[in-house]
């Protein structure tokens, strides 16, 4: 019998400073717990563990197949993420998973995608884009919407060019608050979606961010005329178990963990209780 | 069905007791009806209803080590590459168990955590459990005044999930084996056939309907909520006496620790919905901030998302919450009040 709530081991290949409190940890896996492959798809998340303090859930920012480590962008908010951010690259930590479902990619080809990605919500966004951009001829005009609270708080700046020299794409970036140094747009994604007002034509929108801020770019978006079914957003949770079992992940009779954590606006305007 | 008399009763739990855990309702504190292991028959309390809290803590134990983790620094001459080591330990399987006298509605709720905790991907630990218990079942000769399995589609007779059923008959109980596992507590030992047949009982509780799922959507909003609410204090013993709350929380506790060294265990507890940090996340978003929204969920919980996630109600009218609950939050009339304010129209509470 498979113990699902055994980590396997995996150790700290790299660990890179992303933002003010926010690092991305690369973790290469050994056969700990059991000897499966470890593959995932975009927008599919996975408990690390930072044994002795605990275990939590962060989705997965690399890709299967094109990153040789599986990565975390972790903020440093509670004991799990303080703990990790202690660490030094050879650090032991445990990964479980994956889990969850993920990014309709196969639904998207051939589709204008835009992206709206708040603070570390851009986590969970990034697999999806780099999937795109390593297949850029499947896919329609790339429109990333990128939001931050402040510029230090803005994640992968170090693929900003990257984005922006593939063919077909815009990157688009904001911040509530700017710095001195800053130049660039100054408010909210949604004020930042009115000003580059994309087309609803043949297109698909994904989002990640805090629970507020999808609850009113779906709002912004659905004034500019895209309907539930291009409306696709991930949604976060607590969770102790990520395999349905706690409890602790649920919006009504869904579970965040196996029902999402990605959901189409289709399933979110049916749900019986808010997950704001 | 054979009968089976107390004192074949007695020697033939005594015999089981030599290579399985035996539990049993006992009085052994304070009085209080509880099921415990016991090492001899004559601790079994047959003078209960019902016990105060339910047998799921045999398969979903109220705290228990999942992992054992031994975190080693190994010196630079061990090793040239990283300087830890984890080495994880799954815990060691206990011996068989066999629940004595457990009541139908406790087996109807192991039948509820089934469709759960047993679903891909099952819960390794409650599936060892379950997998190496045996449960001899005990009919209730008469319903407790909190108990309402008859309004929850059971019977205080009902035989479902049990692997041998006894019903109380004049000199002993008629015995009825109804599965492999039940049989194979049955090698050696030769009873009379009883030909009386299963005793017929009729019930005196009052019954009512479970709310169909329109009703509990059309309520979601209403203020009754509220009003419930504003007595209850959070305590979680809804959720601690429940046969069928089965959520808990997962944290690692560091049992030792040396040069060096670090010992772990990751425990998993009991928690309940009704926790104000339940479903708070890191960033100090919480989904579910007011006791209107937790007591609510618990009751939606059990009459609508379980039965629609996993097809069983996560509620078999057992009665223990109504026992426990220290401000008289009543499942009943909570169920009493959603038919008939379903009856009358969405927001239309005069309650």
């Amino acid at each position: 019998m498979i113990n699902a709530y055994m980590p396997r081991l995996g150790r700290l290949a790299d660990i890179q400073p992303l933002g003010t409190g926010i690092k991305l940890f690369k973790v290469r896996l050994e056969n700990g717990g059991d000897t499966q492959e470890f593959t995932y798809r975009p927008g599919q998340f996975a408990f690390v563990s930072a044994f002795g303090v605990g275990e939590a859930p962060f989705g997965i920012t690399s890709v299967c197949g094109i990153d040789s480590t599986v990565d975390f962008a972790v903020n440093k908010v509670g004991t799990v993420t303080r703990a990790l951010h202690e660490m030094n690259v050879g650090d032991i930590v445990g990964v479980r998973g994956p889990m969850g479902n993920w990014f309709p990619m196969d639904d998207i080809k051939g589709k204008n995608v835009i992206f709206l990605g708040g603070g570390i919500g851009g986590a969970p966004l990034r697999p999806v884009i780099t999937s795109i951009l390593h297949n850029r001829d499947h896919y329609g005009n790339m429109t990333i919407l990128w939001a931050a609270r402040n510029p230090n708080l803005l994640v992968f700046t170090n693929e900003y060019d990257l984005w922006r020299q593939s063919p077909r794409t815009e990157l688009h970036l904001t911040v509530d608050e700017g710095d001195a140094g800053w130049t660039g747009n100054v408010g909210l994604i949604t004020a930042l979606l009115q000003k580059v007002k994309p087309s609803p034509d043949s297109a698909a929108v994904i989002l990640c961010g805090p629970p507020i801020m999808i609850h009113f770019a779906i709002i912004e978006l659905q004034k500019m005329g895209f309907t539930s079914e291009q409306i696709i957003t991930t949604l976060e949770a607590k969770m102790k178990c990520g395999i349905g079992k706690c409890g602790r992940c649920n919006i009504g009779e869904k579970y965040v963990c196996l029902h999402g954590p990605v959901f189409s606006h289709v399933e979110i305007k049916e749900f019986l209780e808010s997950f704001l | 069905m054979n009968l089976i008399t107390h004192t074949q009763l007695k020697g033939w739990l005594t015999r089981m007791m030599t290579d399985k855990t035996i539990i049993v309702p006992t009085r052994a504190i304070e009085g209080l009806a509880l099921y415990q292991p016991v090492n001899s028959p004559d601790a079994i309390a047959f003078d209960f209803t019902q016990t105060a809290v339910s047998p799921k803590g045999f398969f979903l134990p109220a705290s228990e080590a999942l992992l054992t983790i031994e975190h080693v620094r190994q010196t630079a001459a061990e090793s040239d590459g990283p300087e830890w080591n984890a080495k994880l330990c799954e815990p060691e399987l206990e011996r068989d168990q066999v629940l004595f006298a457990i009541r139908p509605c406790d087996a109807h709720a192991l039948l509820a955590l089934d469709a759960l905790l047993l679903q891909e991907p099952v819960d390794a630990y409650y599936a060892r459990r379950r997998e190496r218990s045996t449960l001899i079942g005990l009919a209730c000769e008469q319903m407790g005044p909190t108990c309402f399995c008859t309004s929850v589609g059971f019977a205080p007779d009902d035989s479902r999930g049990m692997d041998v059923m006894l019903y109380p008959v004049e000199g002993g109980y008629a015995l009825e084996v109804l599965t492999e596992k039940g049989r194979g507590l049955m090698d050696g030992i030769a009873l009379e056939s009883y030909r009386g047949g299963r005793p017929q009982k009729t019930w005196s509780m009052p019954e009512f309907s479970v709310p169909p799922r329109a009703v509990w959507a059309q309520l979601f909003n209403d203020p009754h909520w509220n009003r419930l609410a504003d007595r209850c204090l959070s305590c979680r013993i809804c959720a601690y006496v429940c046969p069928t709350c089965r959520c808990f929380d997962v944290r690692d506790n560091t049992v030792a620790q040396g040069q060096g060294y670090q010992k772990i265990e990751r425990l998993r507890c009991w928690d309940s919905c009704m926790a104000e940090g339940y479903r708070r996340i890191a960033s100090g978003h919480n989904p579910r901030p007011t006791k209107s929204q937790r007591l609510r969920n618990r009751f939606y919980c059990k009459f609508d998302y379980y039965p629609t996630d996993f097809g069983s109600l996560a509620c078999v009218g057992c009665g223990r919450c109504i026992d426990q609950c220290p401000v008289n939050v009543d499942i009943t009339e909570v169920l009493q009040s959603v038919a008939a304010m379903g009856a009358l129209g969405a927001n239309t509470t005069r309650l």
